[in-house]
This record gives structure tokens, sequence and C-alpha cells, in this order.
């Protein structure tokens, strides 16, 4: 068990060194460089300006020496400026040169400044991540039991006109993607087009106070989509579990149906929509990106989103590490779950 | 002229659409006649849902085969006074109707849709396909050798898909990244991947023929190879394949996110079927292993992939879409289904029409593949 | 006519003849106040010499104090005010940083930390009176010397992206790039004379644009949130880029001014999409939209809002590079323009809210405006002009910006060519991306903002060699007649220049500038004074909430 926890986590450390360098590497192409430089040193500047700001700064320098230089095993750049000032990526704003230290990257605990917010980046992620949780929670408590529910109503009596009338809800929920169900859902109940305004169609408050009217929309936007998935995984392994023949001895045996469904089939049927349901976890990611951006909700998705759109490389590179963190956990979650449910299997 | 009535522009989109209706007759006229036939496909026409599915699929397929014969006006020409027109609204000149209304600039909503379809099902089933090339290519020999090189694969696999796509996409797919010539490198490989199928699809059955092989592989090597000069470096002599290079891309980024999954499940599937006697039949045999996978291992796990291939040219379609979402290699003007939605929801709580007419497509095309999937399911699980 | 010096009274002669043509139908009333107020007039002043009463800021009601007023814009990230390069970065330091002039939607310019100016006859010197009673909110006094230190730094051109030192023209000197020796100098505590080289009218104009925010001497360049010390009677309270920034009344500071009715100013961002406004609008979220473009107008109206327009020279232009092939020719430039009515354009891709231009980027409400014969659309001359010109088969391709009415407008720019028979095809580009090389596209659509004259904009972009030509346009009888016109303070003589610089805008093709925005602004019905400027400046100690 241990041995097998290890190698997990050097498989993740090794792919979060992968994924980060290759999006350090996306990042840091020349035109993206230029980007960079000119949002900083404003939107309408010279080339010959933007080379001498990128050289100012410590863009001058190799890839895999910046590279090294964010993960804190190269010393971070200095430069001199003519009036004999030193700055360096180590040395803050109004700091003695002196004191300040060699190193400073993730090995050393800083993560980096973002160029967007002008923050550091692990406050940003931590405040967003947040944000996002609150959402990812809601989420998730409404769309397990709901589609738990449709998924196993469905799949209890296969091919009867319950089975029919939910299967065909769940194939067109998942037929439609958030950036249409969201704008669907907002007109309909949050726009004077139908004037039933019951939510509201954004979730910009939601940050502060999250209620009911501000919550509700972005939510079932998200979960829509899931729903369907993982109802109608959990009524294809309801519909298998059903005709497997410890049930039907136990139908024979006079149990009533009720409890067969409740006492026989779930456990087993549960156990392929718990692993669909964890490694949906970092797909939903897709979606909160979506409804973030349509929702105006601050949260880790919208963060992503600004910091791609903006190039703001040391903010993306925090944010891939978290995404690939997310995607490991949930898959190694999904492994030990499935584990624990199914007796069948052990762990070496 | 006055404005059309809701049962008049039924009535008038009835009409345009008389050549689809043909269509889809006559393939359900043949197929159900001829569907004890047909294996697989003829079996579909048992199941009610996969008929359903396969009948939505193919309206819009022939929407998009005789789009020009449908539409009504050109997509791209902006009329004044049409702006936001309501649906059924005449066209200023006296000649015919916006049947659906037009768009915020004045564009006939009714024939972009139709032109839209076949930009639709013109990128994602081609992108889709190429990814199933390459999923099948890497996959199988990953399951059946395993070892090594199952192990770099895999990795790299699980690289790619615990990348958030939405961050793939912009990192790929940028204006500024054409300059570094990333796309086209990407290109270069993933072009060859169809080359090197067929070429060792033809070459592990026929090497005993050298005759028959070297026609079909140099058939194969010439074609493709040709086509891959254009699709790949724009550097066709010819002329005569060639690509966007906004649209390569996009199409690019595509197949490299679909990729890997796709492997997955290859790679999954045969370690399944390679332990079933009639592999180790032909092991015994001494077929080659190339042999064995493409000729033994393959055909028989063609349910699942097909299944699949349905599901995931839907979910292409989506993706597609998400692109336009974000504004993210859009050729502006353009038809498709995804930027056209994006374009018309800001509006959507005055003139719905826009976005909603797109947003139906959309969703009816996703569910007829998935409908269409689930049928083909059910009836390969009958075999 | 002859210019006379200041009389006894202060106020410059030319400005009693402007009055004259206003009263007289001549010029309009708003051109008559950007002339006079532009040669030290105060707004009562020039309102006095036309014979009207100035109107009251707040006309019946009497503004109450206190409240929160919400409204959303994009909120960036500070820096040196000399670097900004969207009106946003100000408007949010607005509240503590002000301005020596302001221009207001009327068309005047009004005194604020300058107290009043004079222009002495060949417009070669400028007096300017410092206001008294001015403290920073440390404490310090507000000077002569903080004056001149502002006016100096804004001259350093050797600061990557100071656009400023643009604007402050013949003060700069042109070998060292820094303040000409001598031509900022402190009369007194109170008084700063700045000596120009050559007359320039326009100095007065540029510190008034949203760059040349007043900063206090110990300021480092860097985020002017971090250590807000300024003259105003706000301070930012919360400012996450990208999110909120929040200013609160500065209770510790007393402020020189009358206003500043606000308790909190909340700047929420909802992104660059206004579908997500319209939605924040819908669920009471915020109380003010920091524009709303074109087709969104109908929906703000439709919810109940209240609207106020700015008629403005705010453009779109949609510009050749004439350096680039195939638009290096100038029959194609011509052939395009021909092909496109600007009529059109205007109802597809802005919503007819606006005022259809003519291609030289001259507004009629700029004071120096000459009319010239209407435009020519011919479809068909356009195209047999492009295939003579050997470009019959060429594939054009039309670059913009992917936001909304921008895009739109270039769609609408582009289907008319296609029209004519022209190919064209469409590329649309991120703002990250777009700005990367907005200098360098052949055929692309580019924003600009309202000045207020017309000679400004024609300077900033079209004159050879400037930093922001991005037409390349370099033409020896426009540089000339530019440079002349700048020294012309008389709008009327400017106007015999400028027409002749219109001419040649059009003859050479320069661009496709297909009309003039209308810029409009949408506010809960109880917000007061906030309507909407020209360009994009809040001013804060108007804006109040009725009960």
């Amino acid at each position: 068990m241990f041995k097998f926890l290890l190698r997990r986590f050097a498989t993740m450390v090794v792919m979060a060194l992968c994924l980060t360098y290759a999006v350090f590497y996306f990042t840091n192409l020349p035109p993206n460089l230029e980007k960079i430089a000119k949002s900083e040193a404003g939107s309408r500047i010279t080339d010959a300006e933007v080379d001498s700001w990128l050289a100012k700064n410590g863009y001058a320098s190799s890839t895999p020496q910046r590279y090294g230089e964010w993960l804190g095993v190269v010393p971070g750049w200095r430069n001199t400026t003519p009036d004999g000032k030193v700055t360096g990526r180590c040395i803050a704003r109004g700091t003695d040169p002196a004191v300040a230290p060699r190193f400073c990257g993730v090995a050393q605990g800083n993560m980096g400044f973002s160029n967007v917010f002008k923050q550091p980046v692990s406050s940003i992620i931590g405040l967003r991540l947040g944000l996002t949780g609150w959402l990812m929670l809601c989420v998730v408590c409404v769309m397990v039991p709901v589609s738990l529910l449709i998924g196993i109503l469905a799949g209890m009596r296969e091919g009867n006109r319950l089975d029919r009338s939910l299967s065909a809800v769940s194939i067109a929920t998942t037929a439609t993607p958030e950036y249409v169900s969201g704008v669907i859902l907002i007109t309909l109940f949050a726009s004077s087009v139908t004037g039933l305004k019951w939510f509201k169609g954004t979730a910009t408050s939601a940050m502060d106070n999250i209620t009911f009217e501000n919550f509700t929309l972005p939510v079932m936007t998200i979960s829509l989509y899931a729903i369907g998935y993982i109802a109608r995984m959990t009524r294809a392994s309801m519909a298998e579990v059903m005709t497997a023949q410890y049930i039907r001895t136990a139908r024979l045996k006079g149990v009533r149906f009720r409890d067969v469904v409740l006492k026989h089939a779930l456990r087993n049927a549960l156990i392929a929509p718990f692993t669909v349901i964890m490694l949906q976890i970092p797909w939903l990611l897709n979606g909160v990106v979506i409804v973030e951006t349509l929702f105006n909700y601050k949260g880790f998705g919208w963060t992503l989103v600004e910091a791609a759109g903006n190039n703001d490389v040391e903010l993306l590179l925090g944010c891939s590490v978290v995404a690939v963190i997310v995607v490991l956990v949930t898959q190694l979650l999904s492994d030990l779950g499935y584990a624990l449910l199914n007796p069948r299997i052990r762990l070496a | 002229m006055d404005p059309l009535s809701w049962p008049e522009i039924t009535i008038a989109i009835a009409g345009r659409l008389v050549p689809v209706w043909i269509a889809l007759v006559v393939t359900f006229a043949l197929s159900m006649r001829f569907k004890r036939r047909l294996g697989l496909y003829g079996k579909l026409f048992d199941s009610p849902i996969g008929m359903l599915g396969f009948g939505i699929v193919m309206f819009w397929v022939f929407t998009a085969i005789f789009a020009d014969q449908v539409i009504t006006f050109d997509p791209l020409s902006q009329v004044s006074r049409m702006k936001n027109a309501l649906p059924g609204m005449p066209h200023p000149s006296g000649e015919g109707y916006y049947l659906l209304g037009g768009d915020n600039l004045a564009r006939d909503v009714f024939s972009r849709v139709v032109i839209g379809a076949r930009r639709v099902l013109a990128i994602a089933p081609a992108a889709t396909a190429f990814a199933f090339i390459m999923g099948i290519t890497l996959g199988l020999p990953a399951g059946y050798f395993g070892g090594k090189f199952d192990m770099a694969l895999s990795f790299l696999a699980n690289l790619v898909l615990s990348f958030p796509v939405i961050l793939l996409f912009y990192l790929l797919v940028t204006p500024e990244i054409r300059v570094t010539g990333i796309p086209t490198m990407m290109a270069a490989v993933l072009f060859l991947f169809p080359v090197i199928f067929l070429v060792i699809l033809w070459n592990s059955r026929y090497f005993i023929n050298p005759m028959q092989r070297n026609i079909y592989v140099g058939v194969t090597l010439v074609f493709g190879l040709w086509a891959y000069s254009g699709l790949a470096f724009n550097a066709d002599p010819l002329g005569v394949w060639s690509m966007d290079p906004n649209l390569l891309n996009v199409f690019v980024s595509v197949v490299f996110v679909n990729a890997p999954t796709v492997f997955r499940i290859v790679r999954g599937i045969v370690l399944d079927i390679k332990t079933r006697d009639y592999v180790a039949a032909a092991q015994t045999r001494g077929e080659g292993p190339w042999y064995i996978m493409l000729w033994e291992v393959l055909p028989n796990a063609r349910g699942p992939l097909i299944v699949d291939f349905c599901l995931r040219i839907g979910y292409t379609t989506i993706l597609l879409g998400t692109l336009g979402f974000f504004g993210l290699g859009v050729s502006p003007e353009s038809p498709n289904w995804g930027s056209t939605i994006n374009d018309g929801r800001k509006l959507l709580s005055l003139y719905p029409h826009p976005a909603l007419v797109p947003a139906i497509a959309l969703m009816s095309l996703v569910l007829g593949l998935n409908l269409l999937a689930d049928g083909l399911r059910e009836e390969s699980m009958k075999d | 006519m002859s210019l006379s010096p200041n009389n006894g009274t202060g106020v410059h002669a030319a400005i009693g003849m402007y009055a004259a043509e206003c009263k007289a139908g001549l010029m309009s009333r708003r051109e008559f106040m950007t002339r006079a107020s532009a040669l030290g007039a105060s707004a009562a002043v020039a309102y006095g010499a036309l014979g009207l009463a100035a109107p009251q800021a707040v006309a019946a009601e009497t503004p109450v104090m206190g409240g929160t007023l919400r409204m959303n814009m994009e909120t960036r990230p500070g820096k040196d005010p000399r670097t900004w390069d969207w009106s946003e970065l100000a408007n949010f330091s607005r509240g503590w940083l002000e301005y020596m002039v302001e221009y207001n939607s009327d068309g005047s310019l009004v005194g604020r930390l300058i107290e009043s100016w004079s222009l002495n006859e060949a417009a070669t010197e400028i007096t300017m009176n410092v206001r008294k009673g001015v403290t920073w909110n440390n404490g310090d006094a507000f000077t002569a010397d903080d004056v001149v230190h502002n006016i100096t730094r804004w001259c350093d051109a050797n600061v990557e992206g100071n656009s400023m030192a643009a604007r402050m023209g013949g003060l700069v000197d042109a070998e060292t790039k820094q303040a000409k020796a001598g031509a900022i100098t402190k009369i007194d505590d109170h008084t700063v004379k700045l000596t120009l080289p050559a007359p320039d009218i326009t100095i007065i104009v540029g510190m008034a644009d949203y760059p040349a925010a007043v900063v206090h001497q110990s300021y480092d360049n860097g985020d002017t949130a971090l250590n807000p010390i300024g003259t105003g009677p706000y301070l930012p309270e919360v400012d996450e880029v990208g999110v909120k920034q929040v200013l609160v009344k500065n209770t510790a500071h007393k402020w020189w001014g009358e206003g500043a009715y606000l308790d909190r100013i909340e700047y929420i961002d909802l992104g660059t999409d206004p579908a997500a406004v319209v939605a924040a609008a819908e669920s009471d979220e915020i109380d003010a939209t920091y524009r709303t473009e074109g087709d969104f107008v109908p929906i703000f109206q439709s919810i109940g809002w209240a609207s106020s327009e700015a008629v403005t020279s705010a453009t779109l232009a949609v510009r050749f590079h004439h350096a680039a092939a195939p638009f290096d020719n100038v029959k194609v430039r011509r052939a395009m323009q021909m092909a496109v009515d600007n009529n059109v354009v205007l109802e597809l891709g802005y919503g007819g809210m606006g005022q259809v231009a003519e291609n030289h980027h001259v507004c009629p409400i700029h004071p120096e405006y000459a009319k010239l014969p209407p435009l020519v659309v011919d479809p068909a001359g356009a195209k047999a002009a492009v295939a003579e010109a050997g470009h019959a088969d060429t594939e054009f391709e039309l670059i913009s910006l992917d936001d909304g009415w921008q895009a739109a407008t270039c769609d609408a720019v582009a289907a008319q060519i296609r029209d004519a028979g022209i190919n064209i095809k469409r590329t649309i580009l991120p703002g990250s991306t777009f700005w990367n090389d907005w200098l360098k596209y052949p055929f692309s659509a580019t924003e600009w903002n309202m000045r207020p004259l017309g000679v400004q904009v024609l300077a900033l972009a079209y004159k050879s060699g400037v930093a922001w030509n991005e037409t390349a346009f370099n033409n020896a009888e426009f540089d000339e007649k530019l440079t002349a016109a700048m020294a012309i303070a008389d709008a009327d003589k400017r106007r015999v220049l400028m027409e002749r610089i219109e001419q040649i805008m059009q003859e050479e093709g320069v661009l496709i500038q297909p009309y003039w925005r209308s810029l409009f602004r949408f506010t809960n019905p109880k917000v007061r004074g906030a309507e909407m400027h020209p360009t994009f400046e809040h001013h804060h100690y108007k804006w109040w909430m009725a009960a």
C-alpha cells in the first residue's frame, strides 16, 4: 500500500514537471514574450522598446534557464541599471539587493508573481480555488444524488417507459453543452424576455455571499451536463447488476422488489458510477471554466482563462500545477475507492 | 409582402429541404430492404432509438451535402434593413423571405445554419477520424507488446489528458503560435499516421504476395504523401490539397486532444482481446504481430470503437463550439454553429432566434449521434 | 481679424469674435466652448460672452450626500500615469489623482488644479495660475513646484510608453528627450510659465487627457494605488485587478472642491462580454454601465434604465498600411473606399448610433471641420479599379479585434467590398494578440478615441514618422499644412487649411472611416450626475444618488 502511494506520488511529481515545462515553453515563445512586454510597458510601444524592456526584466536568457529560475534550482536573474541600481527576480521592490536570496522559486516555496493581477500567485490561487471549491461542492451535492437517482430508477427495469423517458432526458442533457444551456437558462429565468426573474443571471455577488438566487443558475448549468453522463453510467451498471444471478435468486426467494434494489443491487451497482464521478471531477473543470466566464464568478476557471488570455506565465504555471494535482489525486481516489467498494480487488 | 406566419415558415422550410427528404427516404427504404445483408449497420434498423439517431444524423449529413440547393440567400451577404429581422420577414428586394430571421449583421439565419452544417460536418468527423487512426496505430502495439513502449506512450497520453482542455487550447490555438511553426510540425506528425497505418495494414496482410502488396502500398504512398504534402505543409505541387492555417491550427489541436483518449480505449480493449483463444491460435499459426493486431484484434474491437466514434464526433462538435465561445481559432463571419451561438447569445434577451437556431441544430446533431451510438451499442451487444 | 492680447479683463480678444459667430449661427455652441476655453476663458466667461448664463451643473435637484454607486468597468493593474493606455486606469485613480484642467462633455475646458491660464498673442507663451488652497492628502500644500515637477516628468520621452511626451510637443528637447531647459519656469509659488519654440494650441488640451494625472513629488513611478498620495476626495480601498476596485470618501482629507457626494464608488469588472453587463444590470448588481454599445442600447432601454448619450469624435479607423502591398497602390485604396457605403456600415455595424463620417478623420464637432462634397459610392467602379490595378483575383484580408462592435463593423465593411465583387476575407484576433502588431497590419481597424481638436488626431496618427502612425502615411504637403494649422489659434483660418488637409486624406485614400460613434451610458434611474463623457472620463465629484 505504502509502495503504491509512493509510486503514485513520484508519477505525480514527474508529470507536474513535464506539464509545467510544456506550459513554460509555450508561454515563453518569442511572440508571447512580446505580448508581456506590451501589456506591461504599454500596448503601443515600438519593437526596440520591447527588446529593451525584455532585457531589463530578465526575459533575455534561455527558456530552460528561466524555467530553472522558476523552479528555484538556478539562481534568479540580476540586472544592474546604468545608474547602479540592482534589480532582479529575487529582489523585492524597495529591499536591499545585498540581503536578497539567490534562489527564489517553487523549491523555496515561492510560486512567483502574477503579471496581470500584481499579486503573489499562491495567494491568488488560494483565494480563487476556495471560490471554485464552493461552486464544485454545490455542483456535487446536486449532481451526485440526482444522477444516481435517475440512473437507478432507469436501470431498475430496463426498457420500460420510465427507463425510456429518463434515458431520453439524460441523453438530451449530455447533448447540450454548457455554453448553450447556460444561455438558455439565463434567458428563461433571469431576463426580461420571460419576465420570470426567479434567479440572477450573474454570480458576481456570490463571491461575497452565496444565496439561492445568485448560485442556482451556475450550479444548474454545470450539473445538467454532467448529470446525464453519470446517470447513463449508473443506468448501465444498474441494468447489468439487475440481470445478475444473485438478484434473480433474491427475487425468486420472494424478497420485495424495493428491498432487492436497496439491499442487494445498489452497492454493486454504485462501484462503476463512483469511479466515473471521481474521474468526472477534473473533467468538470471544463464546465467550470465556461460557467465562471459566463456568470462572471471569479474562481479558478476564470483565473485560468485570464492567465492564459493575458499570457501571465507564472500564474498559468501555478494553475497547471493545481490542475495536474487535481487530476492525479482524483485518479488516485477513484482507484482507492474502487478497491474499497469492490472486495475482489486488493492493492498490492 | 407581408411577413410569414409560423405555419407558413414551417411549410417553406420543409419545402426548401425537399432534396434532403428525398435522400432520407431513399436511404431508409434501401437500408430497410437490404438490412439483413448489411451487418451491424443493418441491425441498426431493428432498434427504434438507433433509427431515430441515424435519421437525425443523416438529416444533417444530407443538409450539408445539398446545402447549396437548400439555402435561400448567400450566408455572408448583409442586407440593409434586415438587421435582427424576425423570422418570416420578406427580403427588401421582394424576392424570398428570411425564413428564420436575420442576425445582428442582417444575414439570413436559415442559410447560415444550413451552410454551418457543412462546416461542422467537415471538421468534426475528419478530426475524430484522424484522432482514431492515431489512437489505433499507437494503442494497438502499446496494448499488444506492453513493456517500455507501452509505459512511455501511456505516460504521454496521461500527460496530455491531465492538461485542462481549455488551457491546452489557449496554448495551442493562438495566432502567435502559427508564427513559430509549431502547428505545422504537429500536423507533420499527425497527418503521417494515416499513411503509416495503411502501409502497415497492407504490408502485414499481403507481404506473402509482393506484387499485390507493392500495388497497394504504392498507391497508398503516392496518394497519401501527395495529400500529406498539401495538408501539412501547404506544399502540394498540384494545389489540390490545402488547408487554411487557422483551420489547420484548430484541427491539429482537436486531434491532439482526442487521440490520447482513443489510445487508452484501444489499449484497454487490446489488453482484453489478446488473451482470447483466436489470438493464441494465430500466434501458434506463426502470424506476425502486426497481422494479428490489425487483422485479428482490430476487427473484433470494432463494436466499442464505432460507438465511441459516434459519441466522439458529438463531443468534438461541442469542443469546436467551446473554442468559438472563447474566441479561439474562430474564422470570423464563418457560419460555424459554435461561433454563431456565441455571437447570437449576446443579444439573446431581445432577439433569441440568431442564437437559438444554431443551438438547436447543434443539440439535435449531438443528440442524434448519441442516440445512434446507443442504438449501435445495444445492437452490437446482441452479437 | 486681429488678435489683441488679453485686455484688462483677462479674456482673450478672439473670444468676443467667436461669440459673435456663434450667435450668428456660424459656429455651434459646442465648438465655441472648446475654442474659447482653449484660449483660457472659464466656462462662465465663455457662456457670458455668448450672452447666456452658465448652466447649473445640477439644475433642479439638490444633491444628496452619501450612498454607494456600483459601475461595471474593466479593472486593470495600476502603473505610471504617463504610460496609461486605457481610460479605465485613469478612472480608478481619478478618485485621488486630479488633473490640471478638465474637459467637459459640453466641449469646454475647465481649470482644476490650474485655476486659469492665458496665452500671449503669438500663442507661444502660456501663463498658468495654480489654484490656491489645494492640499495633498498627506498634508503638503499644492504649489507651482508640483506643477513644474509634473510637466517635467511628462516631457521625459525616455520612459517606454510615455505618451504625454508627444502631447507636450515643443516642450520636449528632441536631443535629450527631456524637458527643454528654460521651457518650464516657476514665476512665483502660484504661477508657472511655459515657453514654446513654436505656437501650439494643443498643449493645454493635452493636459486634460487621461494620462495627465497629477502626482506627488514622492511618487515612485509604480502602481498608483499602492501609496495613494493625491489631491482628490477619495481613496482606494479595494484594488483587485480583474475583479473589483473600490473608492471610499477620504474623510481625513479636506478637499478643495465642491461635491464628492458619494461615500463609496465600486467598480466591478464583468469582463469584456456586454451580455454579462446586461445580466448584472437585470440582477441589480450594478447601478451604471461604463459604456454601452450599438446593439445593446435597445436592451437597456427595454429594462427602463436612464440613458445618457455623448456625441463624440470617437471612431473606428479601417485603415490601410500604405507601405504594404497591395495597399501601396492608391488606386486600390480608393477603390476600397468607393465600394463601401458608410451609411450601411453605420446601420449594420453600430446599430445606427452615430454620425456618418467621410474618410478623413475630422469630425463635424471639431471646431476646424470643413465640409467637403459627399462621398461617392460606386461598387462597379471599385471592382473595375481593383481589376485595373491588377488585383482582380487577389484575396484581401481585413483584420480586427474580437470586440463586438469593431468586429461587426469590419464584417459590414468586408461584406460590402465582397458585394462589389472583390475577394476579401476577415480575420479576428483577440485583444492580446491584436495590439502586438497593430501598426503593421496591411488592412485592419483601430479604435480612436475623441480628441477635442481635429488637428490633434491628425498629428498623432497621420503625420509622417510619428509613433502611432499606423497607416505609414507619408505626404509632404499634408505634413506641411498640418504643422501650419497647428500654429493657428483661430479656427476659421485653420479651417481654410483643413479643407485642403481633408481633401488630401480623401485623395490619398488613407482610410475607410465609416462613422463617428455616439457613446452611451445607462444608469439606474436613481443615479445623478454620472452622464457619459465623450472621452470616458469619470468626474466622481459630480456623482450622487437620489434617495
